[in-house]
């Protein structure tokens, strides 16, 4: 049910017989997946099945009891220091609430991982930035602005111009939409299908958010007790016999007309 | 990656100008892209139409796009009318990508930095109005408690007790040790001169009157200051960000009353017995110096502390604290109250409270010094 067997793109994250523990509880019992390049993929579940956790381990930030995890190659739990810290420059990460470091200015914020990670000439940094910014749908001026000035959407877009700021090849979201209005949130969906169509970014983003889903996603893969319970397209996994996915998509089996232009 | 020498060629095709591009145009090698098109007169590519050519073009993302299209612009030539020959289509869209904002970069206004004098007006003022702020908070502070002496109801037993456990009880342990250690300090240094005259005796009055009277309120309000001072700006502050206050206000009950009030309080009645602490640490300090290095056995010292300390010093000292307890409580509080919502600011206004803190001690020491001066006392 998942990705075609003829799909020949290169495996970009894989995920193999993976085990979370947190004491006593068990949050991932054996799950894995694969995601291509390019592919534009939401997890879903529901709370305390592990997403965030998921991603966090994905990204090399907790570390998992058991199992494998590769990130464009590299085997993150396994990978020595440098070669953590050269796949860090090739992913992207947008943090629930941003994230932004609240002391520097959104262009500041957005400049960090350039003057760290990348030599850029100093004539075009400040272009460079600007760049980020409107990929992220943000007005230059809004640069100057501190991160506490910034709306919540207006967060949300600054995080993800930072998480751009080195050309990942993989961006991770966690939440993107959440708290956001429906016009704002659909506009965000936007920008994702673009990061993801016309920069070839691979995207996977945890969401609550059915219209996300039913919008964007090319392929959605379902937690449920430590294991994956479903993966595959919107209209396979609509399908699915298992309680919670029918709750969840109640009343909502349909796709909608949106969703038939982006295709 | 495959390193090519040239970023590209520049050739003259008929009457149009073809920039040939090589290699990778990305990130990593900015620098290298840069110092290509800086070779380029800046006439470069102003005669005759300009076509881009991305034959040899390995690669390309949105920073090397940026970096040609910057570049050709250098030289001369509008990047919109350029014409793209040759290029894999994904290349190609990331160019026009580009292309389209082209003038939304590179126009951010610097940031302006204001001059010394706007400087020390603006913090002029902020001082001005930080310090009206601490004056109409002291009378919300004060009113609050009126009303809760009017009602003891409305009071928050359970929270005061809690707040007296964290300010009073659990601070006990690090007044004794640095009060007791200064104790010893002063004792010593008195013994070294007091012992050239053969005036050991004489300690006992120097640390006494000293300790009671000086130190021991003002070392004790420094450590409240550093400690519970802090501690309430951080809590009511976190507070603010997680709109805990807000819920406190909503459910009808007033956040003076729930929160500023029980740290008042606890902290006024605190004060005072912590410098009692602090004295008896203290005088004990320097008991053990004076047994060891001077030869004051204990009994001495107590016999002579009788003779040499009146009540009015001792009280003097307490008496200070409880005033310091206030200043001390009311600045905490007022600048917990007063972050604005984001993290950075909590950071800010906590050492904020405790250097405000710090300096009105000193200065209501230094008021109080004159005052019982003038009083004979």
């Amino acid at each position: 049910m998942s990705a075609p067997p003829d799909d020949t793109r290169e495996v970009v994250i894989d995920v193999d017989a993976l085990v979370t523990r947190f004491g006593r509880q068990t949050v991932h019992d054996g799950l894995g997946f694969r995601i291509r390049r390019g592919e534009l993929v939401a997890l879903i579940g529901g709370s305390g099945s592990g997403k965030s956790v998921l991603l966090r381990e994905i990204i090399g930030l907790q570390r998992p009891q058991a199992g494998t995890i590769r990130l464009l190659g590299t085997d993150v739990w396994s990978a020595g220091p440098e070669a953590l810290q050269a796949l860090r420059r090739r992913f992207g990460m947008m943090f629930q609430e941003g994230a932004l470091f609240s002391s520097l200015d959104v262009a500041a914020n957005v400049a960090t991982p350039l003057r760290e990670h990348a030599d850029v000439p100093p004539a075009l940094l400040d272009a460079l930035v600007d760049l980020r910014l409107s990929l992220a749908g943000l007005a230059p001026d809004t640069g100057r602005k501190m991160p506490s000035e910034l709306s919540g959407g207006m967060k949300k877009r600054a995080a993800i111009a930072r998480a751009l700021a080195l050309e990942p090849e993989v961006l991770f979201l966690d939440e993107p939409t959440s708290g956001l209005d429906p016009i704002t949130a659909r506009a965000f969906d936007r920008l994702l299908r673009f990061l993801c169509h016309d920069l070839g970014i691979t995207v996977l983003l945890v969401t609550h958010d059915l219209d996300t889903l039913l919008t964007i996603a090319e392929r959605v893969i379902v937690l449920g007790g430590g294991r994956v319970i479903a993966d595959g397209t919107l209209e396979e996994i609509i399908t699915v016999d298992d309680a919670w996915v029918r709750a969840y998509f109640s009343g909502r089996a349909t796709v909608p007309v949106d969703r038939q232009d982006a295709a | 990656m495959t390193e090519t020498p040239r970023a590209f060629d520049l050739d003259r095709d008929g009457d149009r100008l073809v920039l040939a591009l090589h290699g990778e145009w990305r990130l990593a090698r900015l620098a290298a892209l840069q110092a290509a098109f800086d070779a380029l007169p800046p006439d470069a590519l102003t005669r005759g139409a300009v076509c881009l050519d991305g034959r040899g073009l390995a690669g390309i993302d949105t920073a090397g796009a940026l970096l040609l299209w910057r570049g050709v612009q250098a030289a001369g030539a509008a990047p919109e009318h350029c014409a793209l020959e040759a290029f894999d289509p994904r290349h190609a869209r990331i160019l026009d990508l580009v292309r389209e904002r082209l003038p939304q970069t590179g126009t951010r206004a610097p940031a302006r930095r204001p001059n010394v004098l706007a400087q020390l007006g603006m913090q002029s003022e902020g001082l001005a109005r930080l310090a009206v702020g601490h004056v109409a908070f002291l009378g919300l502070t004060l009113s609050e408690i009126a009303r809760a002496v009017v009602r003891p109801s409305v009071l928050r037993r359970r929270e005061l007790m809690a707040q007296f456990r964290q300010v009073c009880v659990n601070a006990i342990p690090v007044i004794v040790l640095v009060t007791f250690l200064i104790g010893t300090i002063i004792a010593y240094l008195l013994g070294l001169q007091a012992e050239q005259y053969g005036a050991n005796i004489f300690v006992v009055d120097g640390v006494a009157l000293g300790m009671v009277r000086e130190f021991s309120p003002i070392i004790v309000a420094t450590i409240v200051a550093g400690r519970s001072g802090a501690a309430f700006t951080a809590q009511l502050g976190t507070m603010r960000l997680t709109e805990e206050t807000d819920a406190i206000r909503t459910l009808g009950l007033s956040p003076e009353q729930v929160l500023v009030v029980p740290r008042v309080l606890a902290l006024v009645v605190s004060l005072p017995l912590l410098v009692f602490v602090g004295d008896l640490a203290g005088l004990l300090g320097a008991v053990v110096v004076s047994n060891l290095m001077l030869d004051i056995t204990p009994a001495t010292f107590v016999d002579r502390l009788h003779a040499a300390l009146e009540a009015r010093h001792y009280v003097i000292g307490l008496a200070k604290a409880p005033v310091f307890a206030l200043f001390i409580a009311v600045i905490g509080c007022r600048m917990g109250v007063a972050v604005s919502r984001d993290t950075r600011s909590i950071g800010i206004h906590t050492t904020s409270t405790v250097v405000q803190s710090i300096v009105v001690v000193i200065l209501l020491d230094a008021l109080f010094a004159v005052l019982f001066q003038e009083l004979d006392l």
